[in-house]
């Protein structure tokens, strides 16, 4: 930035900045106007105007840092992106109206420092878009980890045993992660037999039974045996009304049917303690 | 970005070196292992397919980014070109099971399944070209 | 490069721990079923954890061995398959669906111990 601009920013800074608070005040997005009290959105105002000004004698680095910081703050806070890039073309539109307003600037000179302002106020812009968008990045990134470890919890219930609940509707981007991660959770516990207990899912469409056809023929490659659980009286008659083969499944009607199969294949059962001195009693 | 790599395929050891220069490439984009797999076995696929049916081709495999969708997307692309027989037939090598040569004839519609993009254009008599894309989530 | 195949009474033990191009993988094929010939084994454990990737040409390979080597008299079982080489199997629609599987070395051996020897 030509060093006459900046003297001259500094010169009228009150102007501009009261000029830019009334300014911002008339394009704040209307839904953000409601949700911040006046005082809150008055102080954050004039800490960004500030800042905008102060950034043109910081090195392009320290610059760089602070309007991160600031941006990281508003993004923690809820404030849109618009807020900025509104706030930044306000900020343009100011200063242009106030260089031209100067006698001592003449039209020439306006019109040769436009494409420089243009410039800075763009590469401010763009910075903080992305500052957003990589904040967006990581909510995705976070949601998908919550939905990693919401859907799959493999479950060692037993020594080789393991279950795996299944709760709500399965589409495919789930579905490959409930595939994952009963694969970890297999080699993680060593697990011998995987108990899939769809109990708690709704439907059990054709794309479903793909779904979990995949997920056990993968649950044998690695090594272990897999029983399918739950199967509600209404789910078997979709099953079998749509005509899908689940005939290499192991299935069984309960959890409880399940595990006792489990234990069977891994050579265990489950007996009474028949003395009653023996007898734990859990009171 | 321009990172990419650029592998000869005229012997197996080709196939290997494809597929390694694949996984690294995947592995620095910050793939999952599941991905570095599927990006690696595809790789190894089309570099087989070129070995075997059109003697030599090249595999280009790059970073790409697609600033056109709404959230952009980055991920790698594949393209396995050679100026072997072609393929007349391309609805019958998509079909799982079909092969010319004895194998599994797994290879391409398992391609298309591993990656997230997948094209084909061959014109017999004059070569193929394959390009498959998987995308980081 | 030749894959190092063990012996263990009855029984072969490998472990891959090589990268596995055609020519190594033809090659074991060839080495596996002599070594059967030879000692006259009745099981083969043939361990995958270190392998990385099977595609549609190994995955034949491994198929093939396995059933060559039950023609020999032979009960092979392949251990170790990594999550991430199972699921791009099944997602290039390659089930290996009648070889048997265990999650290690040591659970193959004992699952052919129970099957051959009861
Ligand atoms: N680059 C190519 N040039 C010419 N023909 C090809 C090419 N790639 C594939 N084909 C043809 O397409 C068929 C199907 O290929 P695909 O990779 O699906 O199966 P395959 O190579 O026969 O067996 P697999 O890959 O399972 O070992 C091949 O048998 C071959 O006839
Ligand atoms: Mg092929």
């Amino acid at each position: 930035m030509q060093p006459s601009i900046v003297e001259m920013i500094y010169t009228q800074k009150q102007d501009i900045i009261s000029d830019w608070l009334s300014e911002i005040n008339n394009v704040m997005p209307s839904g953000l106007a409601k949700k911040i009290p006046n005082e809150a959105s008055d102080e954050t105002n004039k800490k960004f105007v500030e800042l905008i000004i102060e950034s043109l004698e910081l090195t392009e680095e320290a610059a760089t840092e602070k309007l991160n910081e600031f941006a990281q703050h508003l993004i923690y806070l809820g404030w849109p992106l618009s807020y900025f890039t509104q706030g930044m073309q306000a900020f343009r539109r100011v200063l242009l109206e106030t260089m031209s307003s100067m006698e001592s600037i003449s039209s020439k000179k306006v019109f040769e420092t436009f494409y420089e302002i243009e410039t800075w106020v763009d590469s401010i812009i763009n910075q903080i878009a992305d500052e957003y968008s990589g904040s967006w990045e990581s909510t995705i990134h976070l949601q998908r980890m919550a939905l990693k470890e919401l859907s799959a919890p493999l479950i060692p219930v037993f020594e080789k045993v393991s279950v795996m609940p299944l709760v709500g509707t399965i589409d495919t981007e789930r579905a490959k992660l409930i595939m994952e991660n009963v694969l970890d959770g297999i080699i993680e516990h060593r697990s011998q037999v995987v108990l899939i207990d769809i109990t708690g899912v709704p439907v059990v469409d054709t794309m479903v039974a793909h779904h979990l056809i995949q997920t056990a023929e993968a649950i044998r490659l690695v090594g272990a045996e897999c029983i399918l659980v739950g199967i509600r009286p209404e789910i078997a008659q979709t099953i079998v009304n749509l005509g899908i083969d689940l005939s290499k499944f192991r299935t069984k009607s309960s959890l409880r049917r399940g595990v006792e199969t489990g234990l069977e294949l891994t050579q265990r059962k489950i007996i009474k303690i028949e003395n009653d001195d023996e007898r734990i009693d859990s009171r | 970005m321009s990172i990419q790599s650029n592998v000869e395929v005229h012997t197996e050891w080709g196939i290997v070196s494809a597929r390694q220069a694949g996984r690294n490439l995947a592995k620095d984009a910050g793939f999952g292992n599941v991905d570095q797999a599927r990006i690696a076995t595809a790789i190894s696929e089309l570099a087989r397919n070129i070995y075997l049916y059109a003697e030599k081709g090249e595999i280009v495999i790059q970073y790409v980014e697609d600033t056109e969708s709404p959230v952009s997307k980055r991920g790698i692309k594949i393209i396995a070109k050679d100026k072997g027989p072609g393929i007349s037939n391309i609805r019958d090598v998509m079909e799982d099971g079909f092969t010319t040569s004895g194998g599994l004839g797994a290879g391409l519609p398992g391609v298309k399944r591993l990656m997230d993009e997948f094209d084909i254009h061959s014109t017999a008599g004059e070569g193929t070209e394959i390009t498959a894309i998987k995308w980081l989530r | 490069m030749r894959i190092p195949i063990l012996k263990l009474h009855k029984y072969l033990l490998i472990s891959v721990q090589v990268e596995l191009d055609d020519q190594t993988a033809l090659q074991f094929q060839e080495d596996l079923l002599n070594k059967i010939h030879q000692e006259g084994s009745i099981g083969v454990v043939i361990d995958l954890t270190s392998v990385e990737m099977i595609d549609s040409y190994i995955a034949k390979v491994l198929g093939d061995v396995v059933e060559m080597s039950n023609l020999m008299g032979a009960k092979v079982v392949l251990t170790g398959i990594q999550p991430a080489v199972a699921i791009t199997l099944i997602d290039m629609g390659i089930m290996l669906n009648e070889v048997p599987t265990a999650l290690d070395l040591e659970q193959g051996l004992e699952k052919l111990q129970q099957e051959l020897e009861g």
